[in-house]
């Protein structure tokens, strides 16, 4: 009988290796079908379901969007964005699951025809912090804050700001009614990320909505030339 | 906050490269945790402690090496952490520039038996 031996290797791997292998397969299958995929991150009541309605009412005719919808429970949001024209929509209920996780995603591509989409939504679950570690097979990583929540959101939840490729300030109709220091949080993001395009949009006025179409509608279109998002 | 989820990746990942390896048995699992990640120390263990029986990594140790969010100050030529009130140099009060956002969740080693 040999002897045990113990030895140490090295590893230096995600923990969540196998959740990345998923979302790299996620990733091919929607590049081979020209779509662009944007994980949507923010709190809850930030406006996820609200901009991608204005994303949808501004993009018009110029693309077809398919929706992800990440919630605890129920399919109201699948319902808004059906409504306010989304091509086709899939509800994920994680069922207390506080993210989603890059085989939900997998599991829902089968209800959605990619060949009639170009750009597909996943709105993820209402939290700053849990569905930062989980790659789904996104292009684009897109932080969602309302001004409501206040200027100290990027203090409070740092890594979200600093991994994710556009950041979305929404509400900015409320800035004069809510105390929101607009300098000090450009000047947290930017400590965070210096890349990132910030946006300022009102889903109630459509301020800033057309701009961020646009944004969304360039990276689009440079699917397949090595896409690498614009803020990297 | 999502201890569960995260542990569960971790016996799988850990188990599958042990086998990899040849491994009998894992003594010793180092991981590096952010300290932004979310992630805290005594729901990692609880939930290790219930997931790995019946695989390679039962009866095995965790080592955390923590990373903390840290910035950079270019005309300072320093490293700082946030104050709590933002994110500004607390030598020359400019802002500085994110050099680690403390939310890594690695697997760095093993210890293993073959």
């Amino acid at each position: 009988m040999s002897a045990r031996t113990v030895k140490l290797v090295e590893i230096a791997e995600r923990v969540l290796v196998d959740n990345d292998q998923v979302a790299t397969g996620v990733r091919s299958r929607l590049e081979a079908a020209g779509v662009l995929a944007v994980n949507i991150i923010a709190g809850p009541g930030a406006g996820k379901t609200s901009l991608i309605s204005r994303m949808l009412a501004a993009l018009g005719g110029r693309a077809r969007v398919g929706v992800i919808e990440g919630d605890i429970s129920g399919s109201v949001d699948t319902a808004r964005v059906l409504a306010a024209g989304a091509a086709d929509a899939v509800q994920i209920n994680t069922g207390g699951n506080c993210h989603l996780e890059a085989d939900m995603i997998e599991r829902a591509l089968a209800d959605l025809d990619l060949s009639a989409l170009d750009l597909l939504f996943i709105e993820n679950v209402g939290n700053l912090v849990c569905p930062t570690h989980w790659r789904l097979g996104e292009h684009v990583k897109l932080c969602l804050v309302g001004a409501s929540e206040g200027d100290d959101k990027p203090l409070k939840y740092p890594e979200i700001f600093a991994v994710s490729d556009v950041v979305v300030l929404n509400k900015i109709d409320l800035i004069e009614f809510v105390d929101f220091d607009h300098a000090r949080f450009v000047e947290s993001v930017r400590a965070l990320n210096r890349n990132a395009p910030i946006f300022e949009v009102s889903c109630r006025s459509d301020a800033g909505i057309d701009a961020l179409a646009g944004w969304l509608q360039a990276q689009r279109k440079r699917l397949g030339e090595d896409f690498q998002c614009a803020s990297r | 906050m999502h201890e569960l989820s995260v542990t569960s990746y971790l016996v799988d990942a850990v188990d599958t490269r042990a086998r990899e390896l040849g491994a009998t048995r894992v003594l010793t699992i180092n991981l590096v945790i952010g300290e932004r990640s979310g992630i805290v120390d005594d729901s990692l263990r609880f939930y290790f402690e219930m997931l790995a029986p019946g695989t390679l990594v039962e009866g095995a140790a965790l080592t955390v090496a923590r990373t903390s969010l840290r910035f950079h100050c270019a005309a300072c030529e320093r490293d700082y952490g946030p104050s709590g009130f933002d994110f500004l140099c607390p030598n020359c009060g400019a802002p500085g520039e994110v050099v680690d956002d403390g939310s890594d969740l690695l697997i760095e080693s093993l210890e293993i038996e073959t």
